[in-house]
């Protein structure tokens, strides 16, 4: 039964042959059985072999994108989006419009290159979110692109209004422009792990290569003779200009020309030198934010801010308000999302003995077991070590102890944690689907309790560690609603 | 503090006030079954703890060294200790702390043995309830409701009712989801 209005599946550009050939998309999945038969076998060494393989995969790798490509075509109607795909079992995906959470639209270099862009549809359908909540468009024209994406994210108000069979594209809506990326931001990007690892994959990835390399194309270095330590010294010096280096690079690559407007009920970001991406969330589906910093960043005043908003698929990375910056330019921009209800509320002195004590016990343990062993086995660094830990625990769990905080304002509420990684997230009332209150065995004799906030958004949950016990219902209630007053206790 | 104001405290008590708990108690007890079906899962436990330590003391050489001869006899005394805590204690004070509760607009539980967890969800925020009956479950005529809300960490569990009382509770939770569900995240 197809009702009378039923829109015409579309095809994505022929292009997407040669992009996909080109970068292997398919045939990825071949190479490890590929090498495994070889090995098996026993490849010739020799340059003919090489040539016959890569001649052989991108043959498949051709046949296998222009079968997916001819399986695959794309329907926008007026109430869904359907898919229809596979090569032997045919798939029809069939998404109500009003299941669409955000629409990306990404523009890999070599798509640009032939002017196409790749469409993301976030679909999220409760519980699991993962890859399959996804659909991906590969390889459709720039305006092709963009047209889906406005049809798509159109749709406001009640479901069932009219829609617009034409497809046609709303007129445009004024833009508020509300961060964009400064390059002296860049300063701060060798104080974040994330970019520090960019450069370490590299150089991993250059030793797994020369390592594969057979032994008479590997390059002659010889055998280095400078002494010891200026070797040593050289060495680090060299590692640290790398790391600064590829931790910025890595950076900018990402972040190029990062911009965050409002159009209309939406906030767009868009980013990146290489493979630009044009993310858009509703801010409908905002429900808080969370600005976090590392311990290095804190020293050095910079933040990042993130919206948390409901069935996103990919949150770490879509909810991005501002990847890198000052610590101000965070707070400001998150505060005009969600406001902030305010000064934090420490939480009591117990919370603090229970954070220095379990911030010393490895220390202590690996003390005693030394005190134990060390005669025994001669492992005389075993105490010393669990000595220094243990005093080292000390400011460790005071830091930790530090970092704890929570408040309930009239429209929001926040929670505060964790010192190697800082995050304050501050989340609307209506945001909590659930409460849950932990108490271990030392928390009731301390009279402490974790009172977790469930959300549907961000990491699905929100602590306050070792908040006071009495204080739990209390916050639970103004930080959500009257429902929450179930918890209270009897007076 | 006002502890044990208005109410009348055994004498240890005074001394040494119990800290008042975060949250009230939830109404109801579960099944009585339920201590049965812990100990039956205490048992099985115990049976393939000391399986695997019987496989060792036959499969290891006795004379590779301090710590095999270690393992040889710490092992049977933790299982030993396992066996009492979870066939002798362990049901008896599950049972005691767990309790739950259905109000006009949310479902309460309190879980736990050592470590205690009270969780609440508005019915309002109910996306799925969901009934499962497991094999030893079945031998004791019990059955678990689970109910689902947009967030992966605000899950509420009641383990073992007896299976009826399960299925009501969860069609009663679905009516009523259905009927004020607002957008539920």
């Amino acid at each position: 039964m197809s009702p009378p209005g039923e829109p015409v599946g579309r095809r994505t550009s022929a292009w997407v042959l040669v992009l996909h050939t080109v970068t292997f998309k398919q045939a990825r999945g071949l190479v490890p059985i590929v090498l495994v038969v070889g090995a098996g076998r026993g490849l010739g060494d020799g340059p003919a072999t090489v040539v016959a393989l890569a001649a052989g995969i991108t043959l498949l790798s051709l046949l296998w994108a222009a079968l997916s490509w001819w399986r695959f075509s794309y329907a926008d109607g007026p109430t869904s989006v359907v898919v229809t795909r596979g090569l032997l079992s045919r798939s029809v995906r069939t998404v109500p419009l009003d299941r669409i959470r955000g629409v990306e639209v990404e523009a890999p270099a070599l798509h640009r290159l032939v002017g196409l862009v790749r469409v993301r549809i976030d679909a999220a359908a409760g519980q699991t979110l993962g890859k399959e909540e996804e659909l991906v468009v590969d390889g459709v024209p720039r305006a092709e692109g963009d047209r889906l994406r406005a049809r798509l994210l159109a749709r406001r108000g009640p479901v069932g209004a009219p829609g617009d069979p034409d497809g046609a594209v709303p007129p445009p809506e004024p833009e508020e422009e509300l961060t964009r990326f400064d390059l002296r931001w860049l300063r701060y990007a060798p104080l974040v792990g994330g970019y520090l690892a960019v450069p370490l994959a590299g150089v991993g990835a250059l030793f797994r290569v020369l390592d594969e390399l057979p032994e008479r194309w590997r390059p002659d270095l010889g055998q280095p003779d400078v002494s010891g330590t200026t070797a040593l010294a050289l060495f680090l010096l060299a590692a640290a200009v790398v790391l600064v280096a590829g931790s910025v690079i890595g950076c900018a690559v990402v972040n190029w020309r990062f911009r965050l407007v409002r159009r209309g009920g939406s906030l767009v970001a868009v980013r990146g030198l290489v493979t630009r991406r044009h993310t858009e969330l509703e801010i409908d589906r905002i429900r808080g934010w969370a600005v976090s910093a590392g311990l290095g960043m804190r020293l050095a005043g910079a933040a990042r801010a993130s919206a948390l908003v409901t069935g996103l698929g990919d949150a770490a990375r879509r909810g991005q308000l501002l990847p890198l910056g000052p610590r101000q330019t965070a707070w400001t921009l998150a505060a005009r999302l969600v406001d902030d209800p305010g000064e934090l509320r420490r939480h009591p002195p117990a919370a603090r003995r229970r954070s220095v004590v379990r911030a010393c016990v490895p220390g202590l343990v690996a003390l005693l077991a030394g005190a134990v062993l060390g005669p025994l086995a001669g492992w005389w660094w075993l105490p010393a070590a669990g000595a220094v830990l243990a005093v080292l625990g000390v400011p460790l769990g005071l830091a930790r102890y530090a970092a704890l905080g929570h408040t309930a304002g009239p429209r929001s509420f926040a929670v505060r944690s964790g010192w190697l990684v800082q995050e304050h997230a501050v989340l609307q009332r209506r945001a909590v689907v659930g409460w849950q209150l932990r108490q271990s065995v030392v928390q009731r004799r301390g009279g402490l309790v974790t009172v977790l906030a469930c959300v549907g958004a961000g990491r699905g949950g929100y602590a306050a560690v070792d908040m006071a016990a009495a204080e739990a219902a209390g916050f639970a209630r103004a930080a959500s609603g009257p429902w929450a007053a179930t918890l209270e206790p009897p007076a | 503090m006002q502890a044990g104001a208005g109410r009348a405290l055994p004498g240890w008590a005074v001394m040494n006030p119990p800290p008042p708990a975060p949250a009230r108690e939830p109404a109801w007890s579960l099944s009585r079954e339920a201590i049965g079906l812990w100990t039956a899962q205490g048992v099985l436990g115990t049976v393939v703890y000391g399986l695997l330590v019987t496989a060792f003391w036959v499969f290891v050489p006795a004379d590779a060294g301090w710590p095999v001869t270690l393992v040889r006899w710490a092992g049977p005394a933790l299982v030993v200790v396992y066996g009492v805590v979870a066939i002798g204690f362990r049901p008896r004070l599950r049972y005691r702390v767990h309790r739950w509760e259905v109000t006009a607009d949310a479902v309460y539980t309190l879980t736990g043995w050592l470590a205690r967890t009270w969780t609440l969800v508005p019915v309002s925020r109910i996306q799925t309830v969901d009934v499962t009956r497991g094999v030893v479950q079945q031998v004791f005529g019990l059955a678990s409701v689970a109910v689902l809300t947009a967030s992966s960490q605000g899950t509420v569990r009641i383990p073992h009712l007896e299976a009826d009382v399960a299925r009501r509770v969860a069609e009663d939770l679905a009516r009523r989801a259905e009927l004020v569900r607002d957008e539920a995240t």
